[in-house]
């Protein structure tokens, strides 16, 4: 079986890599990459650990095939602090304690922030549907929650 | 205004920055060079002999570099299954492989020859003499009367010897045992205080119901997994995801026989554990076999799927609950028979049942559990094990009784809470704990007291009991010249441990939390740390640092004491500085200056100890109030309101506290509303999250915590374990809360949509 | 995950000719395929993937009133459209049913019916749209009415080769409605599924349809019941007899997540409540 060329763009960084289709983007960025942000939780799509953004979208990287990422944006949880500075959703997650065991954390960050490109202006009720796709065992929610509203509103008034 | 300035304030948690950037290394992330790919071959069945495994086609698949069975346990401990398997999942061999794909296709290539045999998952039916026995003999049948009287008979009939001591002992015991034989029994444990059948007599109100609670997995986000290398001296290396390093050691060591030397084992940041992730065969001796075998390193990772088949979640169980009362509102007697669910092994939780006692008086009471056996994979601990099983039945059964005798369901609970000084069983007293202040928090929070509710709402309100664990750790802090402060362990943090510890060093060193810094050792280099379970960490590691900082406070004040030429009666550490008490003009040496004086002397670095064992840790509770909605068309029901309180003792950081309140809350919740691990003659059916619900932040409204604080005299600054407590009432919250909107009881959980309309058209809807 | 040969065809006729070929499989969102060969119960020696071929996505209102979708138009899209949230809400509620955002970013509407589960969100609010489905094969085109695409579960009437190009709704209804059967509030499959679309003429029903999912081996429109409502207005006696009969048209499972006798129920119960709403919104 044919392995394929690859070409991933990651952080601003460009992969090219011989891979096999059988491959997901998410085994692709953490074994080939050696990117760990990113986790896997379930690999089935129902736990949302392994989000990432392609091209804008938040998309569950364990069922994306690499060889259907190539060419494409790609930003993981590495890509999203720049200049030493934390991106206003990891710093909100850090001030109201949004995460405790820290698993689920990469892939609820990277939701919230395409969420929050998308249109900032969500109310409570909006963010807890719009980040259903995204389990966490420890928090119940609340603080996470409270920390996704915060940024949000922080984007918001400076955009 | 608090007299402490660290511990008592919310603070960033140390791994903060680690966690919110992806950079902290959990166990799938441990990828040393040459790292081979290891899969556990699993029994396909739920009940099976195994009569042969071919292993021919696999080990011909390019990429396959090691295939073991039980024949590759050199000590013959149980790994892998060998002539028989008891549940679906069950280890038969396991492969290593250079890429994950070829492991998986090499797994399957395994060909294993089984002759099926009759499965049996329900406790109901386990206990039946129809069932298959799954040990293959009577040996695990309950003790009976008949058996009893059996022994009795035989004993009376020899003359020769004289067995009357031994004949009133079993005559004794004969009360306790019930009439029935009990089959497929993997344990069981028997109570009884005072006389229930007389407590019933007396009783103006007697409820009796039978409470049926699934089995639920913990679901820690982070699968299973651990890296093992071994080198070629023989020295093993494993990075696990544990909760316990230092047992997960022994663990291999006895399991494989070799000394606990040849092992060190790295603690990975842990994604989630909540009691489940202490096991030792699972992922951690199939490494280490295959690494030693193949002579690389090589990482076990269990899927979600495996999780859900050949984890060690909570054990069902069935409760057989009844309870007396008094029309003023007295309980009198409670007596309890429990089927715990404990898979193919024993283990579940069943002295738990006991917990039905809650935190009331209860002069009667008679408690008689059993673990039982089906074809399902053993069971572990999750979130204070066995106890909101237990308590679901419990305080389900309360509000019963409440409505019956026109009570409101707090002031009944209040009226019968224990006091400080009651006695309790085993001669001691009830110590001094916030019951009734954690259950009038919660009422006052939720407005309880003047709630008001729509069509199809409804308010339950439920209490739950725990204390935390206690075991032995050691810490050691060293000061630096920059006046910073060095802290060195072995326990895993259990999210947000390592601040809690932090915070108390700072907070006896008298410096800024910033200038802590905390590291976490191997077993080779750190001094043997507890696990990290049974809420302990907080209260044993918490007083461990204690005893550290003040021993190298001590350490400062001496070392002061010689640089001041003052007597160190004279000297007090305050901002980080020692001063000299009402000198005028006042005189100091900061923590740096001395650090560095210490150096360049005589004294050496400024080094601190701590070693503690254990201590009596004091009961807490949870109280929590819910309001709920409910369809009756549907059956659906959504929380609309959900109020959790908690005597922790002392909070110590309580952002964090707070949170463990609300993720445990919402863990009570999944399993009252939407949780369950099914079973069919395959086995488990729901292994992954489409049909194993766990609640999304779609399902749930803002947990409300309340942080209430009476002091454990023996917790550092009074701080209670606080991880378990809040799962415990929360079952019987939601079904208290059921009730009282739409007027039937569920007894059995999840209280999912179908249960709810079908007890609606059985209660005449 | 068996491998497998991975082909990215740019013309459709191209990914057709690969498509028939034994053990083919084709790939549009992937998150139905993926999980299927990740569990094994798909193994298949070639993956053809569509979403280098261009004209199969977007969704374009045409001249006529009818809608245009593509059927590599993803699943998030259809749900966020304003010309389908306007005049086909119920399969717009539909596709915001379907797993999480992250996944409805990469789930197509296409994937969703060729998977052809009972259970698919978006498939009773196509029922409801009277949906026609354009197909490509390697002997041409051809359309077939979606409630004639399904054979049974997984199955459905297309021949080898042939992929599902479009899907063409024409005439909008006034009003429609879709709820689904569950426990969570997201993340769940259905557990039944019930759309419903009216047009009414001065309060009177000229035209309804109820679409059911996961009670019968395929999707299936509740035709008895609809044809009680055709010239009547809706009366609470009306809406009564309407949500027997769909329920009588249900032929459903027992399974884990419910009982045949749960899910029949719940289809007399949802079908009285979309059907309300959907008369409520024409």
């Amino acid at each position: 079986m044919a392995k394929h060329h690859v070409n991933l763009k990651v952080n601003g960084d460009e992969h090219d890599l011989l891979i096999e289709p059988r491959k997901t983007l998410l085994a692709v960025l953490r074994d080939t990459v050696g990117l760990t942000g990113t986790k896997e939780g379930c690999s089935t799509g129902d736990c949302g650990a392994c989000t990432v953004i392609v091209d804008g979208k938040a998309v569950t990287s364990c069922m994306v095939l690499a060889v259907t990422a190539s060419g494409k944006e790609i930003t993981t949880i590495e890509g999203l602090a720049s200049d030493g500075e934390l991106h206003p959703v990891q710093q909100a997650f850090i001030n109201t304690g949004g995460y405790q065991c820290g698993f689920c954390t990469p892939g609820f960050i990277m939701a919230s922030k395409a969420l929050i490109d998308e249109n900032p202006d969500r109310s409570e009720e909006e963010f807890r549907h719009a980040l259903g796709g995204n389990i966490c065992r420890c928090t119940g929610y609340t603080k996470i929650l409270e920390a996704v509203l915060k940024a949000a509103e922080e984007v918001s008034a400076t955009a | 205004m608090s007299e402490h300035t660290v511990v008592g304030q919310t603070v960033a948690r140390v791994d903060a920055v680690e966690k919110v950037t992806g950079a902290a290394q959990y166990g799938a992330d441990v990828h040393p060079p040459g790292m081979l790919y290891g899969k556990i071959v699993r029994s396909k069945h739920a009940h099976a002999n195994i009569l042969g495994i071919d292993t021919t086609e696999a080990e011909k698949l390019p990429g396959v570099k090691a295939i073991i069975t039980q024949d590759d346990v050199p000590s013959g401990r149980r790994v892998f299954a060998t002539d028989k398997v008891l549940y679906l999942g069950e280890p038969l061999a396991a492969v290593a492989a250079t890429d994950p794909d070829v492991a998986e296709e090499a797994a399957e290539l395994i060909k294993i020859d089984y002759e099926v045999l009759p499965v049996v998952q329900d406790v109901m039916e386990a206990i039946q003499p129809s069932a298959p026995r799954l040990h293959g003999d009577d040996t695990k049948d309950g003790p009976n009367r008949r058996e009893i009287a059996t022994q009795i008979r035989r004993l009376s009939r020899d003359k020769e010897n004289d067995h009357s001591n031994e004949i009133s002992k079993l005559e004794s015991e004969l009360d306790n045992y019930p009439d029935e034989v009990y089959y497929n029994i993997s344990a069981e444990s028997h109570s009884e205080a005072g006389d229930v059948e007389k407590g019933f007599a007396e009783s103006d109100v007697v409820v009796e119901d039978t409470y049926v609670i699934p089995r639920v997995h913990q679901t820690y986000m982070e699968p299973h997994v651990s890296v093992a290398s071994a080198d070629s001296s023989g020295k093993i290396t494993v990075w696990a995801s544990t909760q316990g390093p230092f047992a997960i050691r022994s663990g291999i060591a006895g399991t494989l026989g070799i000394p606990l030397t040849q092992i060190n084992v790295i603690g990975t940041t842990m994604g989630g554990g909540f009691g489940g992730r202490f096991g030792v065969i699972i992922t951690h001796v199939p490494a280490v076999l295959l690494s030693q075998k193949t002579g690389r390193p090589v990482r076990v990772q269990m899927t979600r799927e495996e999780e859900f088949t050949d984890g060690r979640p909570a054990p069902g169980c069935v409760i057989k609950l009844k309870t007396g009362a008094t029309k003023d509102g007295h309980i009198l007697a409670r007596q309890a028979l429990a089927f715990w669910d404990s898979g193919s092994v024993s283990g579940a939780s069943i002295g738990s049942t006991i917990r039905v006692r809650g935190v009331y008086k209860i002069p009667n009471l008679k408690v008689d559990a059993y673990g039982v056996h089906t074809n399902k994979s053993g069971t572990a601990a999750y979130r204070a094990p066995g106890a909101p099983q237990a308590i679901f039945a419990g305080e389900s059964q309360l509000d019963e009784i409440a409505e019956r005798i026109g009570m409101d369901p707090v002031e009944f609970r209040l009226m019968n809470m224990r006091e400080e000084g009651d006695p309790v069983p085993a001669g001691a007293s009830e110590p001094k704990v916030g019951y009734k202040e954690t259950l009038q928090a919660v009422a006052d929070a939720a407005g309880w007291w003047d709630r008001e509710a729509g069509e199809n709402q409804g308010w339950g309100v439920a209490v739950g009991d725990w204390t935390n664990g206690c075991g032995p750790g050691g810490v050691y802090v060293s000061v630096h010249e920059d006046g910073s402060v060095r802290i060195f362990h072995g326990s895993m943090d259990i999210t947000g441990t390592d601040t809690a510890i932090s915070q108390i060093i700072a907070e006896i060193l008298t410096v800024p939390y910033e200038s802590v810094t905390i590291r976490r050792g191997d077993t080779d280099s750190a001094p043997y740390s507890t696990g990290s379970g049974g809420s302990v960490v907080t209260f044993t590691m918490g007083n461990t640092a204690k005893l550290a900082a003040e021993d190298a406070h001590q350490r400062v004040l001496e070392l002061a004491s010689e640089r001041l030429n003052m007597n160190v009666d004279n000297l007090e550490l305050r901002d980080g500085a020692v001063h000299v008490v009402s000198a005028d003009p006042p005189k100091s040496i900061s923590l740096g200056e001395l650090a560095a004086y210490s150096l360049s002397t005589t004294g050496g670095p400024i080094v601190g100890k701590g070693s503690f064992a254990r201590q009596p840790s004091t009961p807490a509770l949870a109280a929590q109030i819910a309001k709920v909605e409910v369809d009756p068309g549907t059956g659906r029901t959504r929380v609309l309101k959900l109020v959790a309180s908690q005597d922790v003792g002392f909070a110590i950081n309580p952002m964090a506290v707070e949170g463990q309140i609300e993720g445990g809350t919402v863990q009570g919740y999944a399993w009252a509303m939407m949780e369950e691990m099914q079973y069919g003659d395959d086995g488990n059916i729901n292994p992954g999250f489409v049909d194993y619900r766990v609640p999304t932040s779609a399902d749930l409204p803002t947990v409300e915590s309340v942080i209430v604080e009476v002091p454990a005299p023996n917790g550092p600054y009074g701080a209670k374990g606080v991880g378990e407590p809040p799962i415990t009432p929360t079952l019987a919250t939601m079904a208290n809360a059921v009730k009282d909107a739409i007027g039937v009881r569920i007894t059995e959980l999840p209280i999912k949509p179908e249960r709810v309309v079908d007890a609606l058209k059985s209660n005449g809807h | 995950m068996k491998n497998f040969e991975f082909y990215e065809p740019t013309t459709l006729a191209e990914a057709s000719r690969l498509f028939a070929q034994e053990h083919a499989q084709l790939l549009a969102g992937g998150t139905d395929i993926i999980i299927g060969m990740k569990a094994l119960t798909e193994a298949p020696q070639s993956v053809i993937s569509l979403q280098k071929i261009p004209g199969l996505a977007g969704i374009t209102a045409e001249a006529d009133g009818s809608i245009s979708v593509g059927a590599m138009a993803k699943v998030r899209e259809v749900e966020l459209s304003p010309d389908i949230q306007q005049h086909h809400t119920a399969l717009a509620e539909g596709a915001a049913e379907i797993g999480s955002i992250q996944i409805r970013n990469l789930a197509t509407i296409g994937g969703n019916i060729a998977h052809a589960s009972p259970a698919a969100d978006t498939v009773a609010g196509l029922l409801v749209a009277d949906a026609q489905v354009d197909i490509a094969g390697e002997d041409g085109e051809r359309t077939v009415p979606i409630n004639e695409l399904f054979t049974g579960p997984g199955q459905t009437v297309l021949a080898p080769g042939e992929i599902i190009t479009r899907f063409r709704l024409p005439s909008p209804t006034s009003g429609s409605h879709y709820i689904k059967h569950k426990i969570r509030e997201v993340m769940d499959l259905a557990f039944i599924g019930v759309a419903a679309a009216v047009n009414l003429e001065n309060g009177v029903i000229t035209n309804a349809r109820i679409g059911l999912a996961a009670v019968a081996p395929t999707p299936i429109r509740a035709t008895e019941a609809e044809n009680l409502l055709a010239g009547n207005e809706l009366t609470p006696e009306l809406l009564a007899q309407v949500g027997e009969a769909a329920a009588a048209a249900a032929t459903p499972i027992s399974d884990l997540r419910c009982s045949a006798e749960h899910r029949t129920e719940m289809v007399d119960v949802l079908t009285r409540r979309t059907l309300q709403t959907a008369v409520d919104r024409a």
